[in-house]
């Protein structure tokens, strides 16, 4: 980070002129270089060169927090929340946490874009809180949004007021996502929550779409992107306690088995991860989902689910407990 | 008090404290802080845990079992002796975000729970959560400038032992993207903070635990084949490690005859391969095995013993 005047109280243009002199230009190279010579070779005084130097770290250093008031943060701000679907749930853990990644990964047809509706609709619908949803694929309608509502409840003004909280953008490359994220991030998501109910979920379908095209090849550029993109996504998690659903497409790896894309680097992005496959026999909807990462569970359940879940018709809807399941303590 | 005598005691103030160490920083510096050999002997060849001032590199792919290690590692040190602990601080660098308080509490509290010892209650787990201290870091430089102000915390906190960072390599594209076409200004501000580290383990003898990604996809064959587990960090970083954990994955059958919850069907169980390489003192391999379960990281080994790994 450049040294600038004005950056703190005693940096003024002389002093910056000395220190460029002395070939001190960045925050880091001040606070790594020896004060004291530094102060004779600039004819400073010491104890005002030490006191920049202490000003600047503490303004640009993370401060370090105990564990136990980490803990008791997390505690009282970590929600979970259902998908909807009980056996999606299930290999969850109860829900998608809130403050984590979760990736949903699978090939073409495998029902990720469905699977992200069913929870956008049912995060705004009965979980009453507000979604925010980044179509990079441009596979989002209002239409079919509402056609799911529409089997959750035949009220207009309900409906209305659940489209109402699926905030949608569609963009279509890193450059305009990673702007997204920061405005999002830099006080957008206050703006976003209108008409009650704070941002609880962000969905990504899909990350892969604009990142795969950047990677290969000898440049940095692509990783370096993605990366950005990762740290941008698990601020917002973190920091606004929002729960994070991404999607991702598939590769084979050199044995032929199907491994999630993006590579080793994005692996380390997502606290859980779950394929998704189509089920060779039974109806169209029915879908096999496979836990393949996670921190909580053992891995490799395998669920069997319908896609059709989120559109059932009313009458079909048995002793669905609705309302909000927002829970305090995460005890599993 | 008028302004000019407040700013002669501020002068006397800064010249005491910092033109000079303080007593209390002098002792802080000199006292012995614990030494960590015995954290957990059976990862490290006989008699080979790291010592003061050693640098332990944790290298794996995504799902081999690190961060468990590291939870592992964690709860050994800061758990109360009546449960098999340390009873030292511990400072833990989070760079990519992924520490996982929940599980870590769940950790803790299974093991106070085998302990024995009066249960587990709030306050004891709050007690052993205390003894850590997170930060957070999102660049090479905040790390580096993080670092600098990390002195101050490790000479105010004399039982603070272990420095462990999650992960060294979370920064590596970034910096390379920014460095341009020249590999030492790509390598440049992971080289000043290894070189800060070094000083910093001279100076306050505490033992770092590093985890570190690889960037590609190497087979998971034998660890002998060190094509695809070198480390491609700065060499200023590589000159600190003194032992090397290459973990690996792989699966093994659980056996169901064991009379495991009687319910039929066989349980894949995830097996861990850790191997060790030290160059220091006893210079030597190792490998061992480890599943991970509720409690956390336990035996893996096929004689089916079910013993909790630190028990002493």
């Amino acid at each position: 980070m450049k040294l600038s005047s004005g950056m703190c109280p005693g940096l003024d243009e002389n002093l910056l002129r000395s220190l460029r002199a002395a070939d001190i230009r960045t925050v880091e190279d001040l606070v790594s270089s020896d004060i004291e010579d530094l102060a004779q070779k600039c004819s400073v005084s010491y104890k005002a060169l030490f006191a920049i130097r202490r000003v600047l770290l503490a303004q640009n250093t993370a401060f370090p927090v105990s564990g136990a008031d980490l803990y008791e943060e997390l505690l009282s701000s970590t929600a979970i929340l259902s998908t909807g679907n009980p056996s999606l749930d299930k290999l969850l853990d109860s829900g998608l946490y809130t403050g984590e990644i979760t990736e949903l990964t699978g090939g073409p047809g495998s029902g990720k874009s469905q699977v992200c509706f069913g929870v956008a609709v049912h995060i705004a619908y009965q979980l009453k809180q507000s979604v925010i949803y980044i179509d990079t694929t441009g596979g989002l309608t209002a239409n079919r949004l509402l056609q799911m509502l529409q089997t959750e409840t035949n009220n207009t003004d309900e409906q209305m007021e659940a489209l109402q909280r699926i905030h949608t953008f569609r963009l279509f490359d890193v450059g305009a996502l990673l702007d997204c994220l920061y405005g999002l991030g830099g006080g957008g998501l206050h703006k976003v929550c209108v008409g009650g109910g704070s941002v609880k979920a962000l969905i990504v379908d899909s990350v892969s779409a604009v990142i795969a095209p950047l990677l290969g090849g000898k440049q940095n550029e692509g990783m370096s992107l993605m990366i950005q993109v990762a740290a941008a996504l698990k601020t917002m998690a973190k920091d606004f306690s929002v729960a994070v659903l991404v999607t991702n497409h598939v590769t084979r790896s050199s044995s032929g088995e199907v491994q999630p894309g993006l590579g080793v680097s994005w692996s380390h992005v997502p606290r859980t991860r779950i394929l998704l496959e189509r089920v060779e026999s039974g109806a169209s909807g029915r879908r096999s989902a496979t836990l393949i990462k996670s921190s909580r569970q053992a891995c490799l359940i395998k669920e069997d689910f319908d896609l059709q879940w989120w559109s059932r018709a009313e009458g079909e809807r048995g002793g669905e407990t609705s309302g909000k399941r927002k829970l305090d303590e995460t005890d599993t | 008090k008028s302004k000019r005598s407040r700013a002669n005691d501020h002068e006397e103030e800064e010249g005491r404290t910092e033109m000079s160490e303080s007593g209390t920083q002098l002792f802080a510096r000199l006292e012995a802080r614990r030494c960590l050999k015995d954290v957990e002997p059976r990862l490290f060849a006989d008699d080979g845990g790291p010592d003061r001032g050693e640098v332990v590199e944790v290298y794996g792919p995504e799902g081999t079992g690190k961060t468990e290690l590291l939870y592992h590692l964690l709860c050994r040190c800061v758990l109360p002796e009546a449960a098999g602990g340390l009873e030292v601080d511990v400072v833990f660098v989070d760079t990519d975000y992924s520490l996982d308080m929940f599980r870590l509490a769940s950790v803790l509290d299974s093991r106070l729970n085998a302990g024995g010892s009066a249960g587990s209650d709030d306050a004891v787990l709050r007690l052993c959560l205390s003894r850590l201290l997170v930060v957070r870091c999102s660049s090479s430089s905040q790390l580096l400038l993080t670092l600098h102000f990390l002195e101050t915390t490790l000479s105010s906190r004399p039982r603070a032992a272990l420095l462990l960072i999650d992960s060294i390599s979370a920064f590596y594209w970034s910096d390379r993207s920014e460095g341009g076409a020249s590999v030492a200004k790509q390598e440049e501000k992971l080289s000043r903070c290894s070189e800060l580290l070094g000083r910093l383990l001279r100076d306050y003898r505490i033992t770092i635990f590093a985890t570190c990604h690889p960037i590609r996809r190497g087979s998971n064959g034998p660890p002998s084949s060190s094509e695809a587990d070198r480390s491609h960090l700065c060499r200023a970083w590589q000159r600190l490690v003194t032992h090397r954990l290459v973990c690996s994955r792989q699966e093994a059958q659980h056996n169901p005859a064991n009379g495991d919850e009687g319910s039929g069907e066989q349980r894949n169980w995830q097996v861990f391969t850790v191997h060790c390489s030290s160059w220091t003192g006893t210079k030597g391999s190792r490998v061992s095995s480890f599943r991970v379960t509720d409690g956390g990281v336990e035996d893996g080994s096929e004689s089916g013993s079910s013993d909790v790994w630190f028990y002493q």
